[in-house]
């Protein structure tokens, strides 16, 4: 599929260049896809036909259509639309703290263009694709579409999309959940900074509910790495009390406050199987979607949240 | 409270600078937006107050460290108690004035006074912390700075004490405290001191001037003042004079001097002896059975001449504690023979006189030693006055302003003239061409004949009070009814002229009879009366023999003669430039010292200042012609060497703040007492070096004290998020 973009703000073509090749698909369906793979647990998924597709060796054989033998005796299978077609719904945290930047680029801005290029990578696999953008509440939703024009109303829905005060990570998590009735990919994209069980139980709540999740936790350098000197007056971007204080005093217990939070959060979405990704706001947006794609092919691979 | 170096302080406007750096910090708190404020320790977190204090410790940290080291730079000091607290060195700047003249070589071979002088120094200099200004000043005749401003360094100090020698010099005190007063000015110390080690002799100290009082209270105004006496004995004797009384310095003549003896002491001295030498050699002694104590005495030395030229000659007396002041030193310029040139105006009465005034000895002998030769006045013109010695003019009418002129020239060479008036003098004529000016040959302006016999026609004698002149000596020794027996029946009036002396005068009155004055390297003597007997009997009384002889042979002597003083300026004089244009003077010591001859005032002189050693100098006008030795004594003033008790020292300074030290332990425990001047920059400066550290030591904890130290040690990091938000 040639790439052919409307004029989007969000939606870098150099980006969509080296990501032309990437797929986002259901782990499921990569599972079945598998050359000796284990047991796929199709069961209870929709079963519409799509197409057909030439036999492979490894394919299964019950799902080669014996009539298109008949007729033309050649091995073809039917590939379903439950195989193939999911619903991706991206979920973007636009509170208060995701409008931090220590250089030109927020936390926001960054989630905006990522949100955009997978919504892109989805739609050109023919998939459908939703935007929620939240903070306390919804403010914005955009259910599944698989038409290509659906993604200029995410660009207008990101572009129209500030920050605003306040979060809650964890109540739209269970709301999308309840929400959701066919399993889903669903794609939180959020600092997380939120209590982690809170966090965790949603993100459980949807997994456990069938759905792909995937977590995109976009920090920006300064977050991670604390490079601040002298007397510093921090004031909290989500109501709370100032700080003023030496950086040098508080660094060591900001920083390992930070890792542990990481840590555990990476560590909690390992345990439930969700993949999760740690970036910061510098890294190219093709190195971090091919960093979730790769998580999705190999789950048990790397899992290390990535720290500059 | 004082300071060494001011200017420094103005350093300590630099403290502006940590203050206007604190002031500027105030206000740079950054300030950042921030979302992870979960994981921000607010524990850690510093109010304010918090800073605001810590600044302000800095600050104040910080203020102090420069302050104290501009002070340290500005090297504060302190006189007396004040802050006595501060701890600091005990420094002052010292002058030590020392008694150097010939009274301080009094004493046994090594206790002389000058001796203990140089220990009580030593006792002084011992005290003095290196790098203080030192200044060490001789007195006594020219005075010598040994070091000026010195930074004490015991080798350089030692090695300058090793040169000090005390002079055969005397000292007069009236001006040293003025000096000493500008050498502490010059001195740049907190506390400043100054010794004056003398042997404070009767003579100076007894009856100090209220100038000096005055002068001192005016050091002491600068400097803490000691004054360390180093007394000796009163006991000295001393040749204070040697001179020519009556003879001839003819070869093969012998010549009557007279040498004086003072016992300085407070004890009699019984048979002193007192030898002459003449170059060197013992050629008579005599013994002085008895001096009293503060008497003189005086012995008849005859010398004999054996050989013509410059003669050294000597009178000594054993050595006793004081070395210095046991010879007495004369040269006597011995003659083959002296001639006498005498003019006569009066027809050869005067003439007959004078002659036989000066052959008055008659004997072959006295033939041989001068010549006497008168002529009419009318030959005067055509006579060399090159083959004499003295001439004299006994009522000449008038002589041309040329002969003036040559008679002039004949006694600046150093030869004589000695002028008779008369019935014929026109004293117009003299007084137009002899008389006028400063450089006049005469020594005084003719007047008119005046009567000075009595109401029953006696003359009038001469008055016995004559000044201590070497003419009159031998009419001193005359019986005064003898003396009286001359008789001055008619004088001429003279005006002195500002540079003569009157030698003779008549009794009861001021009227001059013998006028003199130097001309040149010669002298003029000027009678107001006549040679022979028209005016006076004094040719047919020995007092005539005896004034011409002792007159030509006065007259007859050169200047190398005439001993001097240590101190005094050599003079060689010369008519006519000589041929080198600089003369040498050797001293007793063997020291050649070379001095330019210049012109002054129609001769050529060359002049060797300040004569430090008492001996015979050598001098001459080239180092190739002959040299004419110049005797140099002490002034005998400094032999009476007794000195004031403890007691009555102390009575002089009663009242004052002069510090007496009588010995080397009361010395050092005297300074130790007054020493109370204190520098203290060094501990200013590590002050301020210790202030330093500790800013920096509490800076750098203040900036790197962990968190740690202030969170709870029992509550893991990622609760921190809950407990802060």
């Amino acid at each position: 599929m040639s790439i052919h973009l409307p004029e989007t703000q969000y939606l870098d073509p150099e980006v969509l260049q080296k990501i032309g090749d990437l797929e986002l698909i259901a782990r499921e369906v990569v599972q079945g896809l598998r050359a000796g793979s284990h047991r796929s647990n199709l069961r209870g998924f929709s079963t519409e036909f799509a197409h057909h597709r030439q036999y492979s060796p490894g394919d299964p054989i019950r799902a080669i259509d014996w009539r298109v033998f008949g007729r033309t005796e050649r091995y073809f299978t039917k590939l379903y639309e439950a195989e193939t077609n999911f619903d991706c719904h991206i979920l973007i945290d636009a509170s208060s703290s995701m409008a931090y930047a220590s250089g030109k680029v927020s936390k926001l801005e960054y989630a905006k263009f990522l949100a955009a290029s997978i919504a892109y990578m989805v739609l050109k696999q023919r998939d459908s694709v939703g935007l929620t953008v939240f903070d306390a509440e919804v403010r914005d939703s955009l259910p599944p579409r698989s038409s290509m024009n659906v993604i200029l109303e995410i660009d207008r829905m990101l572009r129209i999309a500030e920050p605003r005060p306040k979060t809650a990570i964890a109540k739209q998590l269970h709301d999308i959940a309840m929400i959701l009735k066919r399993r889903s990919f669903v794609v939180l994209i959020s600092d997380l900074f939120a209590d982690v069980d809170d966090v965790m139980a949603g993100l459980d709540h949807l997994k456990f509910a069938g759905h792909n999740v995937v977590v995109v936790q976009p920090l920006d350098a300064y977050e991670l790495e604390f490079p601040f000197k002298g007397t510093w007056r921090f004031e909290g971007l989500e109501g709370e009390e100032p700080l003023t204080s030496e950086a040098e005093r508080l660094k060591e217990s900001y920083l390992a406050g930070l890792h542990k939070f990481l840590d555990e959060i990476n560590t909690r979405c390992m345990g439930s199987h969700i993949d999760y990704t740690l970036t910061d706001t510098k890294r190219p947006l093709d190195a971090v979607l091919r960093e979730i794609i790769l998580k999705r092919e190999n789950p048990g691979g790397t899992s290390t949240p990535s720290r500059s | 409270m004082s300071f060494l170096n001011p200017w420094f302080l103005l350093a300590g406007l630099g403290i502006a600078l940590p203050i206007l750096a604190h002031l500027l910090n105030r206000f740079q708190v950054q300030r950042t937006d921030w979302a992870a404020m979960r994981f921000l320790d607010r524990a850690v977190r510093v109010r304010s107050r918090q800073l605001k204090l810590r600044d302000i410790l800095l600050l104040i940290l910080r203020c102090l460290a420069l302050l104290l080291l501009v002070f340290a730079l500005a090297r504060p000091a302190w006189k007396g108690d004040a802050a006595s607290w501060i701890p600091g060195e005990k420094r002052a700047g010292v002058v030590i004035a020392l008694d150097a003249s010939f009274s301080m070589e009094e004493g046994e071979a090594g206790q002389k006074r000058f001796d203990r002088a140089l220990k009580q120094a030593a006792v002084i200099s011992g005290k003095i912390q290196p790098g203080d200004p030192v200044t060490l000043l001789l007195l006594g005749g020219k005075e010598r700075l040994v070091s000026h401003n010195m930074a004490f360094d015991q080798g350089r100090w030692d090695a300058l004490m090793q040169e000090v020698k005390a002079t055969p010099a005397t000292l007069e005190w009236d001006g040293v405290p003025k000096r000493l007063a500008e050498l502490a000015e010059e001195m740049d110390a907190s506390a400043k001191e100054i010794y004056i080690v003398t042997d404070t002799q009767q003579r100076d100290w007894k009856n100090l001037s209220p100038e000096f009082h005055a002068a001192l209270k005016g050091v002491q105004s600068q400097a803490r003042v000691f004054l360390v006496p180093v007394p000796g004995t009163a006991a000295n004797l001393a040749v204070t004079n040697l001179e020519l009384v009556s003879g001839t310095l003819r070869k093969g003549g012998v010549a009557r001097y007279q040498a004086t003896v003072r016992n300085c002491g407070t004890e009699s001295v019984s048979n002193v002896d007192v030898r002459c030498r003449v170059e060197g050699t013992q050629i008579d002694s005599k013994k002085i059975p008895l001096i009293a104590a503060g008497a003189s005495e005086t012995v008849s030395l005859f010398v004999p001449f054996h050989n013509a030229g410059a003669t050294r000659i000597t009178a000594e007396i054993s050595a006793d504690t004081l070395e210095a002041d046991n010879i007495r030193r004369t040269v006597a310029v011995v003659r083959d023979r002296v001639s006498v040139l005498c003019v006569d105006g009066s027809g050869g009465d005067a003439g007959r006189l004078i002659t036989a005034a000066l052959m008055a000895r008659g004997d072959a002998a006295a033939m041989e030693e001068s010549t006497v030769r008168s002529i009419p006045w009318l030959a005067f013109p055509a006579e060399d006055l090159s083959k004499s010695d003295v001439i004299v003019l006994a009522d000449v009418p008038e002589v041309t302003e040329e002969q003036i002129a040559q008679l002039a020239r004949f006694v600046r060479e150093g030869n004589g003239l000695i002028w008779f008036a008369g019935d014929d003098v026109k004293a117009a004529s003299w007084n137009k061409h002899a008389t006028a000016g400063d450089n006049a040959l005469l020594p005084g302006a003719l007047g008119s004949v005046v009567s000075t016999s009595d109401a029953i026609g006696a003359g009038k004698p001469l008055d016995p009070a004559m000044p201590d002149h070497t003419v009159c000596q031998p009419l001193q020794s005359l019986a005064e009814d003898l003396l009286s027996e001359t008789r001055f029946l008619k004088c001429l009036e003279l005006k002195p002229a500002s540079s003569s002396f009157t030698v003779l005068r008549l009794a009861g009155g001021d009227t001059p009879v013998l006028l003199e004055k130097s001309l040149g390297r010669g002298q003029v003597f000027q009678f107001s009366t006549t040679a022979q007997a028209t005016w006076n009997n004094m040719a047919l009384t020995p007092v005539f023999p005896m004034l011409m002889q002792q007159m030509v042979t006065y007259l007859a002597g050169r200047e190398f003669e005439r001993p001097q003083t240590v101190g005094d300026t050599l003079t060689l004089s010369f008519v006519e430039q000589p041929d080198a244009s600089d003369a040498v003077f050797d001293s007793p010591s063997g020291e050649t010292l070379t001095v330019p001859v210049r012109e002054y005032r129609d001769q050529f002189v060359a002049l060797m200042e300040n004569a430090d050693e008492a001996g015979f100098y050598l001098a001459r006008v080239s180092v190739q012609s002959a040299a004419m030795p110049v005797a140099v004594n002490v002034d005998t003033r400094e032999s009476d060497v007794a000195c004031l008790s403890k007691e009555e020292l102390t009575e002089r300074f009663k009242g004052s703040d002069v510090i007496i030290a009588e010995d080397e332990v009361a010395l050092a425990a005297a300074i130790d007492t007054t020493r109370t001047g204190r520098t203290s920059w060094r501990f200013f400066l590590l002050a301020a070096l210790a202030f330093l550290l500790i800013e920096c030591l509490l800076a750098d904890r203040l900036m790197r004290r962990k968190g740690a130290d202030a969170a709870d040690p029992t509550m893991p990091a990622g609760d921190l998020g809950k407990q802060n938000a």
